[in-house]
């Protein structure tokens, strides 16, 4: 038998479970940007644009994330470019997250009622201005709690990044079973700490959405 | 010289003509009211006269600018036409004194200051100077719609179309928004109402404009066309809201 306690294994998940949470930041946040990006070249209204966005989001949201992440890793490689898992797996789960990011956004900047554009516009704004005095404040509202929800997806999705060898809480804890042959033991505290990371997120999320409701 | 002049305008939506040709002119200082059932076209018409809506045939000039569909052209009519809807519409993250400010720092370049003299100024022309930092969500109808008159006010216009009002009010509330456009009126500003607000139209109207099928069927000084009604339907639609 090995020499891990029960201790140990969960301190080793404990160091693991950072780079889970460093990869869901990034994901998150790069995921973010290029969601921003691609609102942004939505709102020029150029229909060319707005097109390649409908078609990148769709095939983003209709492919399987382990998918992407294989094409990230397997894929590049061949186009001439190396990449670890970790510039793999970032780069895949940016992508999947910018796609529903985009999407979410997107339906929480149309929510705004016709009204609010109206005034604005008879009140002398023009779309930019409209925009940013008059509508994305009040979409931000309406957006937290389903973007803060999503990001419980994203965190769940970093365990797929395990498959192409990315060292993370899902990945250690398949080492760590290998060494201790204590599947059940060990995959329960990955599922435990998964929780610890996710529960308060959806938590928060619950949360706004009540606050939200009351406030509106 | 009218300060609205409407010549031959068409509007269809898709297949459906719901403007057949409408001619209207509108003096300085006039009060007019648009009665009619409801699609008979009013509201369109009013959205058409500050570019809400684009017509497709016919010409629209207020104060000297054609209304056309040119983005520049319509923020430039902005600061002559003002407009109150029957939603309000006023900026929920907003109090009432930035609802106010919002537009004229924005659009005519003032100073916070002045903004702020220029907000408070017309809030007290309506009568909510004492609410100035309050949020939409916690006034009651009327006080929304007296501060989306204000903040309309702070462009200085020199038209206000209003667009059915008072029409989601509760009945107690409707007499403190006419009480604001009757002093409005007094003072010389140019009105033109869609209401269904028959002794407003009546007592403070000048004229009257009855439309009916997408057309201007009778129009006339107000107390002539509310006592003597001259098409069948007109008769027919007074009888029915009178």
């Amino acid at each position: 038998m090995s020499d891990f306690t029960t201790l140990d294994i969960f301190q080793n998940l404990l160091l693991a479970a950072r780079w889970t949470i460093l990869l869901s930041l990034i994901a998150f946040v790069g995921g973010g940007i290029v969601a921003g990006i691609l609102i942004l070249l939505r709102m020029t209204k150029n229909s060319i644009l707005s097109a390649f966005i409908r078609i990148y989001v769709e095939i983003f949201q209709g492919t399987p994330l382990l998918m992407q992440l294989f094409l990230a890793f397997f894929g590049l490689p061949l186009l001439g470019i190396e990449v670890g898992p970790w510039t793999a797996a970032s780069l895949a789960l940016t992508l999947f997250t910018s796609a529903y990011l985009c999407e979410i956004w997107s339906g929480c900047l149309n929510s705004v009622p016709k009204g609010q554009w109206e005034a604005a516009k008879t009140l002398g704004l023009n779309y930019y201005q409209s925009m940013v005095h008059v509508i994305i404040p009040q979409s931000i509202r309406v957006a937290t709690a389903p973007t803060i929800g999503f990001s419980v997806q994203v965190v769940k999705g970093t365990a797929l990044a395990s498959i192409i060898g990315f060292v993370e809480l899902t990945k250690a804890g398949t080492m760590l079973n290998n060494v201790t042959f204590e599947p059940f033991k060990v995959f329960a505290m990955v599922a435990i700490l998964y929780f610890v990371i996710c529960y308060p997120l959806t938590r928060y999320s619950k949360y706004l959405e009540r606050k939200l409701n009351v406030s509106s | 010289m009218s300060l609205v002049s409407i010549e031959n305008v068409h509007k269809y939506y898709g297949e459906k003509h719901v403007l057949k040709g409408i001619d209207l002119k509108i003096k300085k200082g006039e009060v007019v009211s648009i009665i009619g059932r409801s699609g008979s076209g009013k509201s369109t018409l009013l959205r058409c006269i500050n570019g809400l809506e684009n017509h497709q045939k016919g010409n629209i000039v207020v104060s000297n600018l054609e209304v056309t569909t040119n983005d520049i052209q319509l923020r430039r009519l902005s600061k002559e036409c003002g407009m109150i809807f029957q939603g309000f519409n006023l900026y929920p993250h907003k109090t009432t004194g930035q609802n106010v400010m919002l537009s004229p720092k924005l659009v005519l370049g003032k100073k916070d200051k002045e903004c702020r003299e220029l907000a408070l100024e017309c809030l007290k022309k309506v009568g909510m100077d004492k609410m100035f930092d309050q949020y939409p969500n916690s006034l009651s109808g009327g006080q929304k719609q007296r501060v989306a008159i204000a903040r309309s006010l702070a462009m200085s216009p020199k038209i206000l179309l209003c667009d059915e009002i008072t029409s989601a009010l509760d009945p107690e509330l409707v007499g403190e928004v006419l009480k604001v456009l009757e002093d409005l009126a007094k003072e010389g500003m140019t009105l033109v109402l869609v209401t269904h607000e028959m002794n407003f139209a009546k007592d403070i109207g000048d004229r009257v404009v009855f439309m009916h099928d997408g057309k201007v069927w009778e129009t006339g000084p107000s107390d002539e066309v509310f006592a003597n009604p001259q098409t069948p339907e007109l008769q027919n639609f007074l009888s029915s809201v009178l």
